[in-house]
């Protein structure tokens, strides 16, 4: 009997001891991946020139001409971008001239003007060429008074673009 | 009778070594944000069926698991670009039931995790992972890739 027993204890010693070592270690890999698309980058390519103009005569650029403004954007090719636009109401002259102007605008993945329409008011969808190209357009019209002060106006267009 | 409870004793040791081979864990499917934009930060859910990271493990009924992720804080790219990656509450995701969006527990992927596994004969159970990109402005374009690793210790 007292032989059985210790049998017993040093087999449920092994059996604890075998127990304890169960703990087992296992580990497995999976890979975090992205794709950067290019990086957006604008240009003022060329103003927006309306030239000498006259008291009382409004004098309109339309887009196809070469006084129109122009941006230049390069991005990821065929990715859609929004444009959005801060325009003023009126270019000024001093502290106190100032000058209504409205705009017109288009967007083209080739540069050229017959594109497509641009809102000055909201956001515009575009899309870049596939090359990654987008040129956005600018004319508009000035109209000054019969009584307009003599003198160099500007205003400043901004243009916003983001994927 | 002392023969039987020694034969009976060490059948029963040698059968638990063979128990912990049952144990493991794979690393299924990729964590994948996709296309992203300079400067405009990208998630993934742990419950996006397609993107989320997933691994399976195996083992046996009732056992405990704990989990430990080591992950990394930067993903890298062309030119060794690197690009930040974050994870937190919540972004961890244990399902019983292998199903994406039927997670039982989550947890934050930055702490370790103990869990049981299914009360079930031989269980396998579904580990998601879901995490956030946050390229700059000027990130360089291309491919980014990172390793996450899934430690699983099985008592």
């Amino acid at each position: 009997m007292y032989t059985a027993t210790r049998v017993t204890i040093l087999a449920l010693a092994l059996v604890a001891a075998g127990a304890a070592t169960v703990q087992a270690q296992n580990n497995a890999t999976v890979n975090v991946t992205a794709a950067v698309q290019q990086p957006i980058t604008v240009t003022a390519a060329n103003p927006l020139d309306f030239g000498t103009v006259f008291p009382g005569v409004p004098k309109g650029v339309t887009l196809a001409s070469g006084s129109a403004g122009r941006f230049t954007v390069t991005g990821q090719g065929s990715a859609p971008v929004s444009l959005s636009f801060v325009v003023p109401a009126n270019l000024t002259f001093g502290v106190s001239n100032t000058l209504p102007i409205t705009f017109i605008g288009s967007w083209n993945g080739i540069n050229d003007p017959a594109g497509f329409g641009v809102v000055f008011a909201g956001a515009t969808a575009a899309t870049f060429s596939g090359t990654g190209n987008l040129y956005v357009f600018v004319g508009g019209t000035v109209t000054p008074s019969v009584s307009q002060a003599a003198g160099a106006y500007v205003g400043t267009v901004q243009m916003t673009v983001v994927y | 009778m002392r023969a039987s409870l020694t034969i009976i004793s060490l059948a029963l040791g040698a059968a638990l070594p063979l128990a912990a081979q049952q144990n493991g864990v794979t690393g299924i499917r990729d964590l994948a944000f996709g296309t992203v934009f300079p400067g405009l930060p990208s998630v993934v859910s742990r419950t996006d069926a397609v993107n989320s990271g997933r691994f399976d493990l195996s083992g046996k009924k009732n056992r405990d698991v704990q989990l430990t992720f080591v992950l990394p804080a930067v993903m890298t790219g062309p030119l060794a670009a690197t690009m930040p990656l974050a994870f937190g509450a919540d972004d961890a995701g244990y399902s019983p039931t292998q199903s994406v969006g039927n997670e039982t527990v989550t947890w934050d992927p930055r702490t370790s995790q103990t869990l049981t596994l299914p009360n079930t004969a031989n269980p396998k159970v579904s580990i998601f992972l879901g995490g956030r990109v946050s390229p700059a402005v000027n990130q360089r374009a291309g491919g980014y890739t990172g390793t996450v690793i899934l430690n699983v210790v099985f008592f």
